[in-house]
């Protein structure tokens, strides 16, 4: 049990990396690693959002649409639930956890329709995962996905001060140095602990 | 206000149940085909590599000794087992039958599911002459079975090593959970 | 509307990834081979024409204020559909394409049609816009596959074309493909999500260089033009 999680957590983060090596969540992995700090206050959110919306499409899965022979509406499910879930996050945290708020409540709106939260609840049904499998995935895939764009967001400031074709300015250079920071994470590819 | 809130909700309702219907039957459509697929595609699997007239009983094994094996097949005809065994791969898991006679010598194996790398690790899945040339390699091995490397006779595939390394030991792992049915 | 500038807008002026550049993560994992290019490449166009229909048909009747959930609802309803059918009809591009499927629900070029055309137009431009922007992916995609394929392991149309015995389209995702030069001497890495990333980012170089030189071109045009006007004047 315990090695099965390490094993799921280690892949998660570093040799199957949400971002480098399945491409889920590009499109917020590209438009909001500008600065550190940004950065940063993302992958928060998505761990966050992650590591509850494994849970309970976990639950929603297995009691609700398992027993009524309603699995094949399960991406439909999936959507609304991280949509809700999303919408009361947000209300929550404004209520009670301003702090918090102030650091990830721009965030939260983009997240869904990041298609690493909705990746991560497919998965977990795909690998048939159990609940404390499901949300140990869905919280290290988040810390994956943190791991990279804070990373990258390093990177990325790097490129500004240097000196490149006029045409490449954008998302096409941001690309081409993400493709440099995937060749790294390919080292992990094989790793295993058991 | 309570009305609009009322009315907003009806229309959301409306639209998903709509969609929840035509999903249903589209579903009813597909349903019997989508299992028929997935039946034959085990089937095929099984049979390439255990060939058995009379198809296969599942038997129980020791799951905590070998946590990779999903479930071992008896063949009805008497000439061995099928163990199908999900493990990671280079890239994500790869879920693979192999076949094991009563001799304990690999008859075969067949890999049913993977996500390795298109065109390295994927050609150990591949129809292609390399692909059923690198499979025929683990016919008649017995549960030493290693790679060029590792001092065995199996040749990993060209820059798969990781693969075809995974793909060897839980040829093994399969051999060992039938010799441990006794 | 006018057709053909709506068909040059959805394959090069305003093409959803090279331009929009929305819809990347489909793009750059699942573009190995030209089996699953094409599949992909035709699912979205099919789901996002179905959908760019259904929300220009609704759009009188969907509130504003829960627009976003209604699109949702119907594209997860399509998505659904197309993911049973595949999985029923075409079961090699199901698997081989797998979780990226159910994750069209998020790719922001169908919510993003939505929202930014079918809104406000009307369901016979829709439809259009839906095949157009579609094939504009498409053609994305396939020349994503065909770089890659070709690069990464001297391949062309694998899965899609066989021709061992003879020449022959083989939709189970069987076909070898038509090797041009050895695969041991193919650069393995662009089948990686390496070469994913890069192959992208070079596309959307190219496009950005060829789209300022033609802006550039136009200029100088309208002012060679706007000269020779002004020389006519003067003549005058």
């Amino acid at each position: 049990m315990f090695a099965k999680i390490v094993e799921i957590s280690l892949g998660a983060i570093l040799i199957n990396n949400f971002i480098f090596s399945q491409f889920l969540g590009c499109c917020p992995f590209l438009g909001c690693s500008n600065k550190v700090d940004t950065a940063t206050g993302m992958g928060l959110a998505v761990v966050f959002v992650m590591g509850l919306a494994s849970a309970i499409c976990w639950v929603i899965y297995t009691y609700i649409l398992v027993p009524l022979n309603l699995a094949f509406l399960n991406t439909l499910a999936f959507i609304l639930v991280i949509a809700a879930l999303v919408q009361f996050v947000e209300m929550f945290l404004k209520k009670s956890v301003p702090s918090l708020y102030s650091a990830l409540g721009i965030y939260l709106p983009l997240i869904t329709t990041n298609c690493a939260v909705l990746g991560v609840v497919l998965l977990n049904v795909q690998n048939k995962y159990n609940f404390i499998e499901s949300v140990v995935y869905g919280i290290t895939g988040g810390i994956g996905f943190m791991l990279a764009i804070v990373l990258f967001a390093s990177v990325r400031e790097r490129t500004e001060f240097s000196d490149y074709p006029e045409c490449f300015n954008g998302f096409a250079i941001c690309l081409v140095s993400a493709a440099l920071v995937a060749l790294a994470f390919m080292g992990f590819s094989g790793m295993k602990i058991m | 206000m309570n009305n609009k809130v009322t009315k907003l909700a009806l229309v959301l309702l409306l639209i998903c149940a709509v969609t929840a219907g035509i999903l249903g039957v589209v579903n009813a459509l597909t349903f019997e085909q989508i299992a028929y697929n997935k039946m034959m595609k085990q089937i095929s699997a099984f049979s390439a590599v255990l060939p058995s007239e009379s198809g296969y009983t599942e038997v129980p094994f020791d799951g905590r000794a070998f946590p990779t094996v999903d479930s071992i097949n008896q063949s009805n005809d008497g000439n061995g087992y099928v163990v199908t065994s999900t493990f990671s791969g280079a890239q994500g898991n790869i879920t693979m039958a192999c076949g094991v006679d009563n001799e304990l010598k690999c008859t075969g194996i067949s890999i049913i599911e993977h996500k390795e790398t298109s065109g390295l690790g994927a050609v150990a899945a591949s129809t292609s002459n390399k692909g059923v040339a690198f499979r025929e390699q683990f016919i008649g091995q017995g549960a030493d079975i290693a790679l060029t490397k590792a001092g065995g006779t199996i040749d990993a595939l060209a820059g798969a090593t990781i693969t075809s390394t995974a793909v060897t030991n839980a040829t093994a792992t399969s051999i060992a959970a039938v010799a441990a049915l006794g | 509307m006018n057709r053909k500038q709506q068909f040059r807008e959805g394959l090069i002026t305003n093409n959803p990834v090279l331009v929009q550049q929305i819809g990347m993560c489909a793009t750059m994992a699942i573009t190995t081979t030209l089996f699953n290019g094409i599949g992909m490449g035709l699912s979205v166009l099919i789901i996002l024409t179905c959908c760019n229909v259904v929300v220009a048909a609704l759009r009188k009747i969907i509130p504003e204020e829960i627009r976003l959930a209604i699109f949702v609802v119907v594209i997860a309803g399509f998505v659904t559909i197309v993911d049973l059918l595949l999985q029923a009809f075409i079961p090699a591009l199901s698997e081989s394409l797998g979780v990226f499927i159910p994750l069209i629900v998020v790719n922001c070029i169908i919510i993003g049609r939505a929202e930014a055309f079918c809104q406000k137009n009307t369901v016979k431009d829709s439809f259009f816009d839906g095949i157009f922007q579609g094939l504009g992916y498409t053609c994305v995609l396939i020349i994503m596959c065909v770089f890659r394929e070709l690069v990464g392991s001297g391949r062309f149309g694998g899965g899609l074309i066989d021709i061992t015995n003879g020449f022959r389209f083989t939709l189970d995702g069987t076909g070898g493909g038509i090797q041009i030069f050895p695969a041991d001497y193919g650069m393995g890495i662009m089948n990686l999500p390496f070469g994913g990333f890069l192959t992208l980012g070079l596309l959307i170089g190219l496009m950005q260089y060829a789209l300022k030189k033609g802006e550039k071109k136009k200029k100088l045009e309208e002012r060679a033009a706007k000269e020779a006007a002004a020389m006519k004047e003067v003549e005058e």
